[in-house]
């Protein structure tokens, strides 16, 4: 394929002669949904979508355009519109960036995958209609859904310093999920919350038998909470599960660092942050138990990948070690413009989007304490699993999460399970209060496949991996009116 | 590609539907767009480019198996046509392995539409001076985008709708150096210099109120003013675990206690879905309308609930021309009696929002809403301005927002367009008064 893209890559050049540079982004996306609903189809869907984003690099600014055809015509249409849209920004460009921020890679780079042949539609069903039957706890369940969501991207990228990046991403996902129904009482939960179990890989990820004991233990929790007092509202230590953790580092300490939000670029729309430029090399953003890594060469992590879509090399980082900020999470454009480090994260939602600052892969680094350490050690406390609620302000300070389920910490032991447990705080003071990070025994990762930002707007994938952890002095409450 | 975009769609829907074999039946919806987009950072152009794309869903039935596809289409006739009859090839082999449809709902609707737009939009070349002239010396942020909408939905029964517009809207923010900004926009379909010169002018304005110190609130029941604007971020918690009736009868929305008559809203709140505003088709992906205008709470009172094909025929009651997804379209909430001008006399002393920011469920079965201010919001002492705030978390239910604690609404509504660009330019929008509430809960 990447001949055909060479080819194009010559015709936009020459339609854009004009151009310093011509950078060529195809983006094939293959996909698949299969969902059941009270043990009974609910919904197959299956989707293919291709095109290119041809960018122009001209006086010192980017300029793109997209187009679904193909054909050198095309493209070469594309490139002109991509100059003239250069042009239009003459001397109004935000930066006067080169090719330093366009590296001439060569990479091939594939997820890793046990089982490649794909399961048949009627497997597929049988294992939802079987999901559905396991989340059935009882006749208090009033709806059970299951879900698979499996695709590919494939990604090439060529361009006239030589970048010449192959790229495929095969991805599988499985949604559980049980509503139960007691009187005036309604209780959601869900296996690892909506879409948290989707992670790269090949179909070994439809691993039934582990599936199946989730969606058991979901249909039986959203019972169980129907008989549960409602959380304790109060300040006690509060102990996340990784479930919980891939929210609160995405929200908290995912979006704040993302440098192309310091820099401004999403006041208007996803907000801004609480850092500054200048506290790179010196914030106490956490406790000293608090390390924070960049990651996208974890195998099988939703996020991970070998290059960037400008062709920057993807290696891990750290981003905040022993506690301070040391790094960004900002591209080479980013890092061009604010003259802080970062790591290989420009990306784009498809074709039809601009690469900009993401994620990827955002983990909390393994501690040093069991789970039974972490418990033991606890007076007062509560335990929350599973993400149903996430809101925080437009500089990512302060937020308010919500889980599906909570269990009461008393005198060192777990004692009684409530329902709708939210708590609240202020980032900085909150990572600050991290008093444990479970070892690497409590450690699992998670996806987050619906992460929204960007002007036009983009939703991408994300990982977040974590092991448990505890933290002091959280103002925690209840549901209800 | 070329932007004739219906010349497009009338031919791939040919192609499908001569594709299909006895006793298979198929519904085609069908988006396009030619958008051109300059995002803007404190006066200069961050990025900027066009973007040529159009999705075709096809829907199809073969005896009681369901299966749909999305395609990505080229604009090359001889491409698609030969990607559409691929599609439809593999299905029909797919659908042999899916479990039987219970609730399969295969539409008979065969009405047929035509609504065209045109607009007069800025010439490309000219988008980052004619944004940016006026705006000399802002800090300004935000995004122009501009160009040609399609949406279109045929099925075999004999529908065929289609709509185009051509709109252009300015979503911006204007910063002073203290972090604080006034939030607006300026959107349409015939870009007017002078119009578009005195929305700025009324955000300087506004600008003037921010510069003073932050009051900072302490956690506890305010009075508060919800703008249009702000009251628009509430707007999607109608649809999101909302009135539609597949959620209220199988445990997801938060709206159940409202249905069983446990709870209701003030009788100064009512909901409509109202397709006159003219920002968005009538009809859904399998060619079915909706009516004109659709009471969902008349006077707190939950009167209908928004009802796909399928839900209709898993419950055995009718539908009313929802997409699968239930949710509400063109959103309009009844005026009140309270005179715009006189907000900030009503108000007293208390909370004005500008904005709010990232809403989310805090409690789905008490309707309760957790999120931020945002913006230029203010703090009213005795009607008049004093400053403006630190950003404050509120949670509240919407039975005490739009219920017990909902004193007055606003004579005047305002049209807010969609300014989502997810996957596609969206079409859509609401017309909104603001509300008056007496003991918002404000927590951080």
């Amino acid at each position: 394929m990447r001949n055909d893209l060479r080819r194009l890559l010559d015709a936009a050049s020459a339609a854009a002669a004009e151009a310093s540079w011509v950078g060529l982004r195809r983006r094939r996306t293959s996909a698949a949904c299969y969902s059941a609903r009270d043990g009974a189809f609910d919904q197959a869907i299956g989707g293919i979508d291709d095109g290119v984003m041809v960018e122009v690099l001209f006086d010192g600014r980017f300029a793109y355009a997209a187009t679904p055809d193909l054909s050198t015509a095309s493209v070469a249409r594309a490139a002109v519109s991509a100059l003239a849209c250069a042009k239009a920004a003459a001397g109004r460009g935000v930066h006067h960036f080169d090719l330093s921020v366009r590296p001439a890679t060569k990479l091939a780079w594939e997820t890793q995958r046990t089982r490649k042949s794909p399961v048949a539609p009627d497997g597929v069903f049988s294992f939802l209609i079987d999901a559905c039957g396991a989340l059935k706890a009882s006749d208090e369940v009033i709806q059970t859904s299951s879900l698979v969501e499996a695709g590919r991207y494939d990604y090439e990228i060529v361009s006239t310093n030589g970048a010449d990046i192959e790229q495929s991403i095969h991805y599988l996902g499985t949604s559980l999920q049980a509503v139960a129904r007691r009187g005036d009482v309604v209780q959601l939960r869900t296996a690892n919350g909506p879409r948290g179990l989707t992670r790269q890989g090949g179909w070994e990820l439809l691993d039934v038998e582990t599936l199946l004991a989730d969606a058991r233990r979901t249909g039986q929790e959203a019972v169980e909470l129907l008989g549960a007092p409602t959380c304790p509202s109060d300040r006690r230590t509060l102990v996340l599960t990784p479930d919980q953790m891939m929210l609160q580092i995405h929200e908290s300490v995912g979006h704040p660092l993302e440098l192309d939000r310091i820099l401004g670029d999403e006041r208007n729309y996803a907000g801004s942050s609480f850092v500054k430029l200048s506290d790179f090399g010196s914030l106490q953003y956490g406790s000293k138990l608090m390390n924070i890594s960049f990651d996208p060469t974890i195998a099988g992590e939703l996020a991970s990948y070998g290059a960037d879509e400008t062709g920057n090399l993807a290696v891990k980082q750290l981003i905040i070690e022993k506690g301070v900020l040391v790094r960004g999470l900002g591209s080479l454009e980013s890092q061009a413009r604010s003259g802080v480090p970062g790591v290989a994260n420009e990306r784009a939602t498809s074709w039809n989007r601009p690469p900009m600052d993401r994620m990827a892969n955002l983990n909390l680094e393994p501690g040093s304490s069991s789970i039974e350490d972490i418990v033991g050690s606890i007076e007062k406390g509560i335990l929350m699993r599973t993400n149903r609620s996430w809101s925080i302000d437009d500089y990512r300070n302060k937020f308010q999460f919500g889980c599906e389920y909570g269990t009461l910490i008393e005198n060192g032991k777990l004692t009684k399970t409530v329902r709708d447990p939210n708590y609240r705080g202020v980032s900085s003071t909150f990572w600050r209060n991290l008093s444990a990070v479970g070892d690497a025994g409590t450690f699992a990762a998670f996806g987050t496949p619906n992460c929204g930002k960007g002007e036009p707007n983009q939703v991408i994938f994300v990982g977040h991996a974590s092991p448990v952890c505890a933290f002091d002095d959280v103002e925690v409450f209840g549901g209800g009116k | 590609m070329t932007n004739d975009f219906k010349a497009r769609f009338d031919a791939v829907t040919l192609r499908a539907f001569g594709e299909l074999l006895r006793g298979e039946r198929a519904a085609i919806n069908y988006q396009a767009e030619l958008s051109s987009y300059t995002r803007f950072n404190g006066g200069r152009v961050r990025q900027s480019g066009t973007v040529e794309q159009a999705d075709l869903g096809i829907k199809l039935w073969n005896g009681a198996k369901t299966y749909q596809v999305q395609l990505a289409l080229s604009g090359d006739g001889t491409v698609d046509d030969e990607l559409v009859a691929e599609a439809i090839g593999q299905a029909r082999a797919l659908m042999r392995l899916l479990p039987d449809d219970p609730y399969q709902a295969v539409p008979e609707a065969a009405g047929s539409s035509d609504a065209r737009y045109s607009g007069a939009l800025v010439p490309e070349g000219e988008i980052p001076a004619r944004v940016l002239g006026p705006a000399t010396g802002m800090d300004f942020t935000g995004l122009y985008s501009q160009g040609l909408i399609c949406r279109a939905a045929a099925n075999s029964a004999g529908a065929r709708h289609w709509f185009q517009t051509e709109t252009f809207l300015v979503d911006y923010s204007a910063w002073l150096p203290n972090g604080r900004a006034v939030k607006s926009s300026y959107a349409g379909r015939d870009w007017s210099d002078a119009d578009y010169a005195a929305r700025l002018e009324s955000t300087r304005r506004s600008l003037q109120n921010l510069g003073g110190t932050e009051k900072v609130l302490s956690p506890g029941k305010y009075r508060a003013f919800i703008t249009a604007d702000a009251l628009n971020e509430v707007v999607t918690f109608f649809s999101w675990n909302g009135f539609g009736e597949r959620g209220l009868r199988q445990g997801e929305s938060a709206y159940i206690a409202m249905r069983e008559g446990r709870e209701a809203m003030s009788p100064k709140f009512s909901l409509s879905q109202d397709f006159s505003l003219g920002v968005q088709p009538a009809f859904n992906d399998d060619g079915e309308l909706a009516p004109e205008r659709l009471v969902v709470v008349s006077k707190g009172r939950l009167e209908n609930t928004i009802v796909s094909s399928r839900t209709a025929r898993q419950y055995g009651i009718a539908a009313n021309g929802a997409g699968d997804d239930e949710e509400l379209r063109s959103v309009a909430i009844e005026a009140g009696d309270l005179p715009e001008a006189d907000a900030l006399a009503a108000l007293g002393t208390g909370v004005y929002v500008s904005n709010f920011h990232y809403l989310n469920w805090s409690d789905v079965q008490s309707a309760r809403v957790t999120g931020m201010t945002r913006f230029a919001c203010l703090w009213v002492e005795d009607g008049k301005i004093i400053g403006p705030i630190k950003d404050m978390r509120w949670d509240e239910s919407l039975y005490n927002m739009l219920g017990a604690k909902l004193e007055a609404v606003t004579r005047e509504r305002h049209l807010l367009v969609e300014s989502m660009t997810y996957e596609r330019r969206q079409v859509g929008g609401s017309l909104l008064p603001g509300i008056l509430v007496d003991g918002l809960s404000f927590t951080l």
